[in-house]
């Protein structure tokens, strides 16, 4: 067969022949390619940094902290030694509580709690957000009608309110302050998680919606009309075509979502209806509040702390939303 | 049904698509045929039906469109009744389609190697990953891709327009289909590019003597490429003959107006624009769907709707004045 090549395009490619094997050099998968981009984004890198930093405290918390964390009585050690209320020193960096800790180690403690926080709070609600808005985007029709006039349900409401009730009513209705998983050992703080569970199940409405429109965005794009014109199926066009469309998305909204459910957690205990029995930083903000003309540090570190990972997070979050906006290729 | 040569048979197709405003009429008794090996073109403006008659066709009509009525013979076989999982091993086998845009058509996220073999390996069992990508580079090559072994790594934004386009075309050809529907396959291309495309669909067909239904508006095109012609007015036929006799001698008016809209090099004459525009499909015209636009009215076109009729040999058209003209 004669070999119908363009000589135009053979034409350019010599012409720009450099560019060419450059890109051919470089891996150009999406992920490669987002990499790159956020590489060069200096408030993204930041950001992710910031998140680095509060998995780092978390992770090695026992090592960093001075002292060690409620329930150990330890904790208050400060208290015996003299040294409640005291204002920042070398001895105690964050200051210490009216009532004897040390605000440093309870903020270093406090963050694994924030992190158990915020990634069960986003599995949860991206387990629920995708199979919602997944099913609603795809299925169309009266399916898509009902779950999204659910969705506006709970974006309708102010949920705040009905968070704190069912997390007060949970917390009376379990007696127990905690329990370890069978098999990892790890002991779970049960009001915390009770917490946790009730924000999931009235965060889930925003990202639903908005995985049901990145949904509805793609279904419409002719590649999922040319992959049913060569017989794929439903499930193919579900796993192969929709899916990794919308992952990109779905990576931004985790990042976000990670910040929100740690504000939610942080305001549900500062106002008094988290777990008494975790140290949270919402809690130690409840708790020093009464004394907030006296010993101020206890109320600014670990509120620093807060804003520090809810901005980490938002910051990667646009750093990555940017990295994957696939408008913005190279 | 009737085997004679023909490979696709459309018997009165009606699609309409149920909207909150109503229902579109967008097919609404639509009969073509398209013999083996011919390349038929289905010609009419934006929103007459070509789309989704072919759409149709493929029973891929996206919704609230339905398929309501009609029949559709491929090879002598009906396909509106088959079952979705029939209609799943036709497509791409006995039919496949090539679209309009070459930059939304293939997936961004994944190499054109893993979309294009993933396309044999889900209809053919058997096959390993090597043959196929074998397959795939190969036609890749046939399309004029240079260096298919390196470039089938890359992915559809590193590609030109007109590279994608070649791209869709392989995929359409992957499983070597006796039908192939193109549609405007060359709009949304360069001058340039579209004239390449273009020699690619003419050495595809020749090589592998498949019919092609070709789904335009570009009356070059179809003088071009064509060897008969079925035009479009409102998701109905207007007029369907064989391509020189559409350019010699049009018995529609919608046909005649076509044709005096397109630029010609070689004659001074002035281009006349349709009046008016597509009709709302919701409440489409009384009579002729035509009649508004159309300087030959009287006042039958205003009540009756012309049927289509054989008017000469392989010659039919929808027109109370045909004879007129």
């Amino acid at each position: 067969m004669a070999s119908p090549i363009p000589e135009v395009e053979q034409e350019i490619e010599a012409a720009t022949g450099e560019k060419v094997t450059s890109r051919k050099a470089r891996d150009a998968g999406q992920w490669s390619v987002a990499w790159r981009r956020f590489k060069r984004n200096k408030a993204a890198l930041f950001g992710l940094s910031m998140i680095a930093s509060v998995f780092f405290v978390a992770i090695f918390n026992n090592q960093l902290a001075p002292y060690p964390g409620r329930p150990n009585p330890d904790a208050f050690k400060p208290l015996y030694e003299g040294d409640a209320g005291e204002p920042p020193s070398w001895k105690h960096p964050f200051g210490t509580s009216t009532y004897g800790t040390d605000i440093l180690s309870e903020v270093v403690h406090g963050s694994v709690y924030t992190l158990y926080v915020s990634l069960l709070a986003t599995a949860i609600i991206m387990i629920l957000a995708i199979a919602i808005g997944v099913t609603a985007g795809y299925l169309g029709g009266g399916v898509d009608n009902v779950l999204m006039r659910t969705a506006e349900v709970f974006l309708v409401i102010p949920v705040l309110p009905l968070i704190l009730v069912f997390a007060r009513i949970f917390q009376i209705v379990f007696s127990q302050t905690s329990f370890t998983l069978p098999v990892i050992g790890i002991t779970v703080p049960i009001g915390l998680t009770i917490v946790v569970v009730i924000i999931s199940l009235f965060g889930w409405a925003g990202d639903a919606r908005a995985f049901r429109g990145e949904v509805l965005r793609i279904k419409e794009m002719e590649y999922v009309q040319a992959a049913k014109s060569i017989g794929a199926s439903p499930r193919r066009i579900m796993l192969h075509h929709i899916i990794p469309n919308i992952l990109s998305t779905v990576i931004v909204v985790v990042t976000l979502t990670m910040a929100t459910t740690i504000l939610t957690e942080a305001g549900v205990s500062f106002l008094g209806f988290g777990d008494p029995n975790t140290v949270t930083w919402g809690l130690l903000l409840n708790e020093n509040l009464n004394a907030l003309s006296v010993t101020w540090w206890a109320e600014v570190f670990p509120g620093l702390a807060v804003f520090w990972s809810v901005l980490g997070f938002n910051l990667l979050g646009d750093g990555l939303a940017d990295a994957l906006n696939p408008r913005l290729r190279e | 049904m009737e085997n004679d040569g023909t490979i696709l048979s459309v018997r009165d197709l009606q699609t309409y698509f149920f909207t909150e405003a109503g229902v579109v009429r967008a097919v609404d008794g639509v009969s073509f045929e398209v013999k083996k090996g011919e390349t038929m073109g289905l010609v009419g403006e934006t929103g007459s039906g070509k789309t989704v008659a072919t759409y149709s066709v493929m029973r891929i009509v996206p919704r609230p469109g339905k398929i309501v009525g009609g029949l559709v013979y491929l090879d002598g076989d009906e396909i509106l009744r088959k079952s979705e999982d029939e209609m799943r091993r036709l497509r791409g086998r006995a039919m496949a389609m090539i679209f309009q845009d070459p930059n939304s058509s293939l997936n961004p996220v994944f190499s054109i190697e893993e979309q294009l073999t993933d396309v044999i390996l889900t209809h053919s069992g058997g096959t390993t990953k090597e043959k196929a990508k074998d397959t795939v580079v190969k036609l890749l090559g046939k399309v004029g891709m240079p260096e298919p072994e390196t470039r089938v790594r890359w992915y559809p934004h590193q590609f030109s327009g007109g590279m994608r386009q070649r791209i869709a075309i392989a995929r359409a050809l992957l499983l070597s289909p006796s039908l192939l529907f193109a549609d405007e396959p060359t709009t949304n291309l360069d001058v340039t590019i579209q004239a390449q495309v273009l020699e690619l669909l003419k050495s595809i067909r020749s090589e592998t003597g498949a019919s092609m239904v070709l789904i335009t508006h570009d009356m070059g095109l179809v003088a071009d490429l064509t060897e008969r012609v079925t035009v479009l007015y409102a998701g109905r036929v207007a007029e369907s003959t064989d391509t020189r006799t559409i350019f010699r001698k049009p018995l529609h008016p919608y046909t005649l107006a076509l044709l005096k809209a397109v630029p010609r090099v070689d004659e001074k004459v002035e281009l006349e624009p349709i009046p008016g525009n597509v009709p709302n499909l919701i409440y489409p015209p009384s009579g002729c769907r035509f009649h508004p636009r159309c300087k030959y009215a009287t006042d039958i076109c205003k009540e009756k709707v012309p049927p289509l009729e054989e008017v000469h040999e392989g010659h039919s058209t929808a027109c109370h004045h045909w004879s007129e003209l």
